[in-house]
């Protein structure tokens, strides 16, 4: 079965190109975007993303923390995990469910995050009616 | 009658400063005859009740005080200014009689919330204590000063004084900026510098990762597999680091972290392989824990590949303990043990590693048969670092 979509946002190529394979591997369909502007650019044009994971420090009008704020706001269903080399964000300044992981990251954390996320429903959005009920724009 | 400054315009000199040293000694004895201005000898009396001796001496001290002072009487008027003042806010000490604070200088003094204060202490319902103004002068930077004034009692029945300490605080205040300022970007660059780190070793472990995803030998990728792991167990020491304000590393948090990482990325099944680890208080420089944290990396990851073929089930046990300068860490496991023919072995990559950093650490590596399984051990002596040293 064809797992859910999920948004990474890194502006290091190379670790946004790795982390891409990893999760295609895991099956996943992956969109990436270099900063926050790009994110939100492809978050307004579709609607099947349900996780984005993002880098804290990134060049452009807004860092990894204030994307997933404003995704939080706006879609509130979309899963978020957040990456950093520094410590981990206080409780305040962290989006409620937001999950961190400490960069540098291994495969396997990655990876047993989204699943922990996704819990029992790692498929695409049109799987889950209970999301569409909660959520009518959706798909 | 002497006074100063209020009959004498130009700095003291000699003779006065001689004549007023005196009056301090005479101050001090209280019942030796006063130096009269010609040096004649007075009759004994207390000093507290000559007037004109107890006031030249306030004017004197007042006059030499190092740190800027006024004294005023109760209409806020100066009766003497300390040169340090006159010098400090460029003041000519020759138009400071009698002026009204407020008149003094081109009238930067007169600040009415200074005013009110100085007139509520003169009337005894408050004390100016660390009160801060800003001196306003024209075509002069502005300065910030604490002011502390207070009413001087003296006897009863005597004229209102008050004694005004002026501080500038200018300066002290920009370098105490400064300092701060220094303070947060040392913090900034820091936070970048580890930001840095962090992102490096993260490329480093993608490409090797990347690189495993495409190489077709078995052989070549589980050698990208355990580059992968050494890189990730730096980064581990470098969490450390991050926590640790002056390079001291803990080494129970850092070997249970680094232990924990090698099993999250390397043991399938762990109900099959757990690794234990048993740490003492240590705390070592960087350095040496870097080192140490790689033999670790090394040997756990040797145990896991050789000792436990076929799903064999065991443990692993890293243990370290220090005693003063001396300490002993050692791997062991309850699997297969050593081959019979290690020398036929070629040693591989972990090997050397494993010799290369244990030689920088004037260690010695003991390997032996636990039945089952293998010890591992790395011991460093005070001893072994001299012959080593030698």
């Amino acid at each position: 079965m064809k797992k859910a979509v999920i948004l990474v946002v890194e502006d290091e190529a190379l670790i946004r190109l790795a982390t891409a394979a990893l999760l295609e591997d895991a099956h996943y369909t992956v969109l990436e975007a270099c900063d926050a502007d790009a994110a939100l650019k492809i978050l307004n044009s579709r609607s099947d993303i349900r996780a984005v994971f993002t880098d804290i420090m990134m060049p452009g009008s807004l860092d990894g923390l204030r994307l997933a704020h404003a995704i939080r706001d706006r879609w509130p269903p979309i899963h978020l995990l957040v990456a950093s080399g520094l410590d981990a964000p206080t409780e305040e300044e962290f989006p409620g469910k937001a999950r961190f992981l400490r960069k540098p990251y291994a495969p396997k954390h990655v990876l047993k995050a989204f699943d922990e996320l996704f819990g029992s429903n790692p498929g695409p959005y049109r799987y889950i009616p209970n999301v569409i009920q909660n959520y009518g724009k959706l798909p | 009658m002497v006074s100063y400054p209020n009959d004498r315009s130009t700095a003291p000199n000699e003779a006065q400063i001689i004549f007023r040293q005196n009056l301090i000694r005479v101050w001090l004895s209280l019942r030796e005859p006063p130096v009269s201005q010609k040096g004649a000898a007075m009759a004994p009396q207390p000093i507290l009740s000559h007037p004109d001796v107890a006031l030249n001496l306030a004017l004197a001290v007042v006059a030499h005080s190092t740190a800027p002072l006024l004294l005023l009487n109760g209409d806020l008027s100066l009766v003497a200014a300390s040169t340090s003042f006159c010098r400090a806010f460029g003041i000519d000490p020759a138009t400071i009689a009698n002026k009204p604070l407020r008149e003094l200088g081109t009238g930067e003094w007169d600040v009415p919330q200074l005013n009110s204060l100085l007139e509520m202490t003169a009337t005894g319902h408050a004390d100016v204590a660390g009160y801060e103004i800003d001196l306003c002068r024209k075509d002069q930077a502005n300065r910030r000063l604490v002011v502390n004034a207070q009413k001087l009692a003296y006897g009863t029945g005597e004229e209102v004084r008050l004694l005004v300490a002026v501080l500038d605080v200018t300066d002290a205040r920009i370098a105490e900026k400064l300092k701060d300022d220094l303070l947060k970007e040392k913090a900034v660059l820091l936070q970048e510098l580890q930001h840095r780190v962090a992102n490096s070793l993260q490329i480093i472990a993608s490409v090797l990762m990347q690189s495993a995803r495409k190489v077709q030998s078995e052989e070549a990728r589980s050698h990208l597999h355990d580059a992968h792991q050494r890189v990730m167990s730096v980064a581990s020491l470098q969490h450390q680091l991050a926590a640790s304000a002056v390079g001291d590393v803990e080494l129970r948090p850092y070997f249970t972290a680094l232990c924990k990482s090698i099993g999250a990325s390397m043991i399938r099944d762990h109900n099959q392989l757990s690794l234990d680890v048993n740490i003492d208080n240590s705390i070592m420089p960087a350095d040496v824990s870097v080192s140490l944290g790689l033999i670790v990396t090394e040997l756990v990851i040797n145990a896991l590949k050789h000792a436990f073929p076929d799903s064999r089930h065991g443990v692993i046990k890293v243990n370290y303990h220090a005693h003063g300068p001396n300490w002993m860490l050692s791997v062991s496991d309850n699997g297969i043990g050593m081959p019979k023919a290690v020398a036929d072995a070629k040693p591989g990559l972990g090997t050397s590693i494993v010799q290369a950093l244990t030689a920088q650490l004037h260690g010695i590596i003991k390997v032996r048969d636990a039945n089952p399984g293998t010890v591992v051990s790395i011991a460093h002596t005070q001893i072994a670092a001299v012959a080593n040293d030698a």
